[in-house]
């Protein structure tokens, strides 16, 4: 059995594959590096798993937290793991498109699942999952609910795409001159999706276009996205467990010699 | 190998600490000291006047006091180099030479002078059109005015023996560098990433006739080690600067070393030398007037982009590395161009946003290291 975990800032996945590359557990815990979260999410794999520690034969870990995880074979950016994931179930992919808590990625990878190329978000939060649990808090909704939220909402309210503080100002101004929640959280969401479609365009867009990350499970922001860079996106059951999958993966090639 | 790990040591050192190699530099030859703004200020003349030309180029300060004079949108230099003048670290500067390649340096020109009255600033404005006879005739002007100005200082005429002996010192010291930086393709491991920056950077808080010394030691003692065999990705920087140190050690963990650089900080300090034909003042217009490949200066031809790809036939590097310091407008605008001729080549490159200053480095070691893992 080969483990894969995955430590973002806010949240902690977990992927047990076995030797054919099934998996067989999966943990998701909704706290990220720097707390237990990573250890309850491989707690919760081997559990579903049914198996135990010692069962796990090589161990790669990825995400922000990776160097802070003891017991792990090797440290693989989530760049590498999120193309090794995603490529495994599709393998046509060619750009996944990868939304965090704090970080935004493009990345370009080749047919033989080789990462081409990346670009990554600079500092600020806009465009990332931050921006959304921003959002939710100041439209005073839980961020499950935003995409329904945006999905009932009518276009025309413009959120800025460069700074998250500014855009929260602009949201509470846009609140008090009365437009309503729906509105706000569509200009959100459209927010988001141009400040992704703005990483697109830098470094290129070639079919299939998959998306990953915690805030692909926010289907209107796919949906708004599709619309910003004009490609239809792939959308994967379990986006949020692609850079585990991908280690789990890249455990199981080191103990077949492969990496 | 001691010698070498000692002087290695030692130019680290000097590299890593400034002020107190700059003091002691100052203690050791007699010499007053001149601050040299970035990047091609008229060092042999401070040294003809019998000064030391000592590099100014910024630090890891994070004080507020510098916001008085220069906006959040200035880069990390020139905010560094005013806080520190604003605290009085550089009080023992007997003048400062500030060039003006941008807005931000032609803007810190008049900020010192309101905020420094009693300091002696000479300003030095590079023409944009060096190569052609007028912008020459225009560019020994201002090294005249520079040569006068620093005679005013020290109550001393510059003679031309003097200026001729410091362009053989300076030209010395460059070819030295020419052979130094070709010593990290076979030592990868004890030249790697920071020591390398480093050991460069002494040069810039020393008497260079003593550096240009120590270096030559250095690089003799090196020849005799046996080549290192590492597997290690070879990677070029490009831009200003590559700092802070942590940036060069993220690339150092991840199994890539600086096989060449095109650093306005590093190697593009003393990758051209103007043949021996004229005075020490025409030397030097020739060098300016010569040096292409630089954001710095007006290159109507836009060569750095081949620059660069013929660095990667040259050393056979595997990718490239652009280290674009905020906010610094003149790399910034080379970067479209510089980008779509490495993407026509399918030379892998890294576009990293630096400052001086970065006190998380984790987003930079994700970006390296997913480098390093594209080019494996």
């Amino acid at each position: 059995m080969y483990l894969g975990v995955d430590i973002g800032s806010s949240s902690s996945k977990a992927v047990i594959i076995n030797q054919a590359g099934v998996v067989c557990g999966e943990g998701i815990v909704n706290i990220g590096t720097g707390s237990k979260g990573p250890l309850q999410s491989v707690e919760m794999a081997l559990f579903h798993a049914s198996i135990e520690r010692d069962e796990i034969k090589k161990c790669v870990v990825t995400g922000y937290g990776r160097l802070m995880y003891q017991g792990a074979d090797k440290q693989i950016t989530e760049i590498s793991c999120h193309a090794k994931g995603v490529k495994f179930l599709w393998p046509k992919a060619s750009t996944i498109i990868d939304i965090g808590g704090q970080d935004a990625k493009v990345i370009r990878v080749s047919i033989n699942g080789i990462v081409e190329n990346f670009v990554m978000n600079e500092k600020c939060a806009a465009g990332t999952g931050r921006f959304l649990e921003v959002m939710a808090r100041v439209l005073d909704c839980d961020i499950n609910e935003l995409s329904g939220l945006a999905a009932k909402g009518k276009a025309g309210v413009i959120i800025s795409n460069t700074c998250t503080v500014f855009a929260e100002s602009e949201v509470i101004s846009q609140l008090a001159s009365g437009k309503k929640i729906e509105d706000v959280a569509l200009g959100a969401h459209k927010s988001i999706a141009q400040r992704i479609a703005g990483l697109c365009s830098r470094i290129g867009i070639a079919d299939a276009v998959v998306m990953t990350g915690g805030v692909a499970l926010n289907h209107n922001v796919v949906t708004a996205i599709e619309k910003e860079i004009k490609h239809p996106i792939i959308r994967l059951e379990d986006p949020q467990a692609m850079g585990a999958l991908g280690a789990a993966i890249f455990a199981r090639e080191m103990d077949e010699g492969i990496s | 190998m001691f010698e070498v790990i000692g002087l290695i040591h030692e130019l680290e050192a000097i590299g890593q600490n400034p002020k107190n190699a700059i003091l002691d530099s100052m203690k050791k030859t007699g010499k007053k000291a001149v601050g040299c703004f970035p990047i091609y200020a008229p060092e042999e003349i401070v040294y003809a006047a019998g000064m030391l030309p000592v590099g100014m180029w910024g630090g890891q300060t994070n004080g507020t006091l510098s916001d008085r004079y220069l906006q959040g949108f200035c880069c990390s230099i020139m905010k560094a180099n005013t806080e520190q003048a604003l605290l009085g670290q550089y009080d023992f500067l007997s003048a400062v030479i500030v060039t003006a390649y941008c807005d931000t340096l032609k803007c810190v020109i008049e900020n010192w002078k309101a905020a420094f009255p009693q300091m002696n600033l000479i300003p030095v404005v590079y023409p944009q059109n060096r190569k052609i006879q007028a912008g020459k005739d225009y560019m020994r002007e201002e090294f005249e005015r520079v040569r006068k100005e620093l005679e005013r200082i020290t109550g001393e005429n510059i003679t031309p023996a003097a200026l001729e002996e410091s362009i053989e010192i300076y030209d010395e010291y460059r070819y030295a560098m020419q052979e130094f930086v070709e010593l990290t393709q076979a030592h990868p491991i004890l030249l790697n990433a920071k020591s390398r920056h480093l050991i460069i950077k002494a040069a810039y808080f020393m008497d260079k006739k003593v550096y240009t010394k120590k270096i030559k030691k250095l690089i003799n003692a090196i020849k005799k080690l046996p080549e290192e065999e590492t597997g290690k990705k070879k990677i070029i920087l490009t831009g200003l600067i590559a700092e802070p140190d942590g940036l060069l050690d993220i690339i150092t963990e991840n199994h890539m070393f600086v096989v060449a650089d095109d650093l306005a900080q590093e190697t593009r300090q003393f990758r051209t030398i103007a043949p021996k034909q004229g005075d020490a003042l025409q030397r030097m217009v020739e060098r300016i007037a010569m040096q292409d490949g630089c954001a710095f200066l007006y290159d109507k031809d836009k060569t750095r982009g081949a620059l660069i790809k013929d660095m990667v036939k040259k050393y056979n590097a595997d990718g490239i590395i652009i280290c674009q310091l905020k906010f610094c407008d003149p790399e910034e605008f080379d970067y479209p161009i510089l980008k779509k001729e490495l993407e026509s080549e399918g030379i892998p490159s890294l576009y990293i946003e630096i400052e001086q200053r970065i006190d998380s480095l984790e987003q930079l070691r994700t970006r390296i290291q997913s480098f390093g893992e594209m080019l494996s």
